[in-house]
């Protein structure tokens, strides 16, 4: 069945597949539930009014209804087209997603931030997230019954299951019906009061027509800023075009078209200056936030927040950090903006350069005595930024602390996963507490992690650190120049440094290089 | 499974490279000579190798029916027949080694609607008129899947090529290697090593390893996916497991250790023993014929210790990494097999290389080799 999994679902047309669910059916000549009512009925027993055995007992993301129809091509042969596909995603997710409370704190599994260290308690981590993430469970909802079955699909389709490390050290079965089952039936229920609400209090989808002023950073590169302009079409579609420009200067690009489903997930799919990218966000109450990435490279991607004319919002300082006694050019993203900025006490403003409703361009003074820490800074009487002011860094962290890049290329199916950084300036207040500062330019460089990558020669095979943060894995493959002509697998250490003002600071994060990721669902 | 999606990746990648096997379906090749020592190895596309041990040669090739996977192999009593699970785990089958001719075959699903999987299962009776497998079967429901409770099938070996369990009782969950003793009892390793009588499938723990009460030590962690049949005629496994240095168990200040069960299959006895301190990883590890207080072990390193002082002895650096390891009746030579299609040869007492035999078609993955006298 793997094979099958293989042949059917390679790489490309996965990726493929979760690029459409931005795209909204064409010329569809069947409803959702007509699709349900002729396709999906040769196996799900109708159960009364438009129910159907297995699938009315479930609520998920959009990922997660498309994985499982996938599924269902894969490995149980259903013949269904590619449109019909994306109405049944769409109905689907729609009728039974999951509210917006539902999803929170796992919205990294949708946004593709696969270095997400995961926090969830030992026994779900070893019977559940042992094998993908536990978002991927997280993010559904079902009754005993239907956990049940997964429980069984799961031993059924991979026997060697029960056999695998953290699993033959019990009586695996017995433990995910009698504790697993009942423990997810409570924890991810079907019925949840916050989904009634939902259904009740979502909003149309054209009232999210209009401009929205846009914040984000993208690791290794700096932060961005713009407009997005989104115009209304049918079936919950937009167009969408991007218009901003990097902290350096340089534009930012892109148009494409977007869907929304069950009222706040938005997914588009844009060219950003000739580079396929995708949007996960959730869009809620005038703001979008989320992440916007490469479709090719879902590691090269940048936090997005974004606010609706109308919706008066202060998003970002950028950059969000003075050192005091200094001045700086500092812009602020936002929407409706209007009145000068208060940075707080011993922090002036010197000069407005630019001002409009989505930004304002100042020229800031810090006093050298201006208190060091992290502040609130507001614009009238808007606030939701912070500022931090800072005599000296006190520490510098590598973001992210812990990550994972991938050999690829070399003749192979799949890319490189590269690994990208940014320096975590901190600072302590007068009261000794550490406060964040921001990214600052840093040198970058890896060494081996431990005595065995030194042996190993790992930083000579694993890959290259470029003087951007931005870390290149080596081929992928066999390597007979190495020991046993191992693969250019590697575990680093990821090192940032930076001077404050004479003083050398040093930060280190771990990067773990490994196999390339052959099973790539949209859901990790 | 971890070992299986790595072992099939090199699998995938050594077949582009090395392409088909140079004996196409039909030869039946020469027949084995008696009193001839020989191994026999399985790999993809879908081998069956005959390696004679004098000369370190391939003897023969056999292709098997159906698909490759994985592989485990058992010699019949006659020392002629080999009997193969295969087919992605769901099948098992008989071949004779003379003519090549698959003479048994048996699919351990019971119905169109059951999928069956037998993970490494796969035994004798001492007689070689029976052999048995634990099927770890699923009911494929219109909608939904029911995981079934394992069974024991035991059938006939000259049943034929459908053949259906003479009987089958029901077995604890997580049955993986297995063979009979030489009173027919079957042992069968899983949560503990269980001892089952073949015609009534009553079983009790012949030895307890999930379950071991040792003072200080934690539950043992094993996983031993070759089923190798010894000159020694032990059923034996490897184990590693923390060794506390008091009551509060902390497993900061532990000792692993690496030790190894076995049941000897002429009397039953059951043997818990540590040889060595954990510092790698062997996949499998098996004891000198000669020297019973030999063991060695073999994944990224070949390692030699002495049982009883717990010590390393000798060890050899490989090329590359191999899963399974075996010897000639003589100990003197051992023979390393497993992931790409290369069988490594190592003086026993030296560990110096003796050469390399390399097997047509590609990886060998997870498959177990067996050493036998025709």
């Amino acid at each position: 069945m793997m094979t099958r999994l293989r042949y059917y679902l390679g790489a490309g047309s996965l990726a493929m597949a979760v690029a459409s669910l931005a795209q909204p059916a064409l010329a569809a000549e069947r409803t959702g539930a007509q699709i349900l009512g002729e396709t999906c009925v040769a196996c799900h027993a109708k159960e009364g009014d438009e129910q159907f055995s297995r699938i009315s007992h479930q609520r998920k993301t959009p990922e997660g209804w498309l994985m499982s129809i996938a599924r269902m091509q894969v490995m149980h042969g259903v013949k269904i087209s590619d449109d019909d596909r994306r109405t049944l995603v769409k109905y689907l997710a729609d009728q039974q997603g999951l509210a917006p409370s539902e999803t929170e704190g796992v919205r990294y599994a949708m946004e593709r931030r696969l270095n997400t260290v995961e926090q969830f308690d030992d026994q779900f981590a070893q019977m559940c997230a042992r094998c993908h993430s536990g978002a991927r469970v997280a993010l559904q909802r079902r009754p005993a019954k239907e956990w049940e079955h997964l429980v069984n699909f799961h031993l059924g389709q991979w026997p060697s299951l029960e056999y695998q490390a953290q699993s033959r050290d019990r009586d695996w079965l017995p433990i995910a019906l009698g504790e697993m089952v009942p423990k997810l039936a409570s924890q991810y229920a079907l019925d949840n009061p916050a989904w009634a609400d939902w259904q009740k209090a979502k909003p149309e989808a054209a009232a999210l027509a209009g401009q929205w002023s846009f914040s984000g950073h993208l690791p290794a590169r700096g932060d961005v800023r713009g407009v997005m302009s989104v115009e209304s079409g049918e079936g919950d579609a937009f167009k969408v075009s991007l218009k901003g420009q990097y902290a350096d200067g340089k534009p930012l690009e892109g148009s494409g078209s977007a869907l929304l489903y069950n009222g706040y997930e938005w997914r588009a799919n844009l060219k950003v200056d000739g580079v396929a990218m995708r949007q996960v966000f959730s869009a809620l109450n005038g703001e979008m936030r989320g992440r916007m990435f490469e479709t090719e490279h879902d590691e090269r991607g940048l936090d997005f927040v974004a606010a609706r004319a109308g919706t008066p919002r202060l998003l970002a300082v950028q950059p969000g950090y003075l050192k005091a006694g200094s001045e700086a050019e500092l812009t602020l993203v936002g929407s409706e903006l209007s009145g000068t900025p208060d940075f707080g006490p011993g922090v002036e403003v010197v000069k407005v350069l630019e001002q409009s409703p989505e930004r304002l361009r100042v020229k800031v003074r810090a006093a050298a005595n201006a208190a060091a820490g992290s502040r609130a800074v507001a614009v009238g009487a808007l606030k939701g930024a912070n500022f931090a002011v800072y005599r000296s860094v006190s520490e510098v962290k590598v973001v992210p602390a812990f990550s994972v890049a991938r050999v690829g290329d070399n003749g192979g199916s799949t890319p490189k996963m590269q690994g990208r950084f940014d320096a975590e300036a901190w600072g302590q207040d007068a009261a000794g507490k550490a406060f964040r500062i921001g990214y600052l330019p840093a040198r970058w460089s890896v060494e081996a992690f431990d005595e065995r990558a030194a042996e190993d020669e790992d930083v000579k095979y694993a890959g290259r650190m470029q003087a951007d943060g931005v870390f290149v894995p080596g081929d992928a493959g066999p390597n007979p120049a190495r020991k046993m002509s191992t693969n250019n697998a590697g575990n680093l250490k990821v090192i940032a440094q930076l001077d404050d003002g004479g003083k050398p600071l040093k930060g280190e994060g771990q990067l773990i290089v490994t196999v390339q990721r052959w099973n790539n669902p949209p859901l990790p | 499974m971890k070992l299986h999606t790595i072992s099939g990746l090199a699998a995938a990648i050594a077949s582009l490279a090395l392409g088909l096997p140079a004996h196409a379906a039909g030869e039946s090749g020469p027949a084995l000579k008696a009193g001839h020592e020989y191994m026999i190895a399985t790999n993809y596309p879908n081998n069956l190798h005959v390696v004679d041990l004098a000369s370190d040669k391939v003897y023969k090739t056999c292709v098997m029916p159906d698909a490759y996977g994985p592989g485990t192999t058992q010699i019949g009593p006659d020392r002629k027949t080999a009997y193969v699970l295969n087919n992605h785990y769901g099948d098992l089958y008989g071949i004779d080694l003379d003519s090549c001719q698959t003479v048994f075959h048996a699919r351990l699903a019971q119905r169109p609607t059951e999928k069956a999987k037998a993970l490494f299962s796969i035994a004798l009776s001492p007689d070689g008129k029976e052999i048995y497998s634990v099927a770890n079967p699923t009911e494929l429901k219109l909608d939904h899947y029911v995981v079934k409770a394992p069974r024991l099938q035991v059938y006939a070996t000259d049943a034929g090529l459908d053949a259906k369990p003479l009987r089958s009782f029901e077995v604890p969950r997580q049955i993986s290697i297995m063979q009979a003793g030489d009173d027919g009892s079957l042992y069968m390793a899983g949560a503990d090593i269980y001892k089952l009588d073949v015609q009534t499938g009553k079983y009790d723990v012949a030895l307890a390893s999930r379950n071991w009460q040792r003072p200080l030590y934690s539950p043992p962690d094993v996983l031993y996916a070759w089923n190798q049949q010894t000159y020694r005629r032990d059923f034996s496994l490897l184990y590693t497991a923390a060794k506390f240095k008091d009551g509060k168990q902390d497993p900061a200040t532990a000792d692993y250790v690496y030790g190894y069960f076995s049941i000897d299959l002429k009397t039953g006895k059951p043997t818990v023993q540590d040889f060595a301190p954990l510092t790698e990883i062997y996949f499998t590890g098996m004891r000198s014929p000669k020297d019973p207080n030999q063991m060695f072990g073999v994944l990224n390193r070949l390692a030699k210790y002495d049982i009883k002082e717990q010590k390393l002895l000798k060890a050899a650096k490989l090329d590359h990494s191999y899963y399974c390891i075996a010897f000639n009746k003589a100990g003197s030579k051992v023979y390393l097999g497993g992931t790409y299609n290369d069988l490594a040869v190592f003086d026993a007492d030296s560990l110096e290389p003796l050469g390399k035999i390399e097997l047509p078609g590609g990886d060998m993955a997870i498959a177990t080799t067996q050493v036998f006298t025709r």
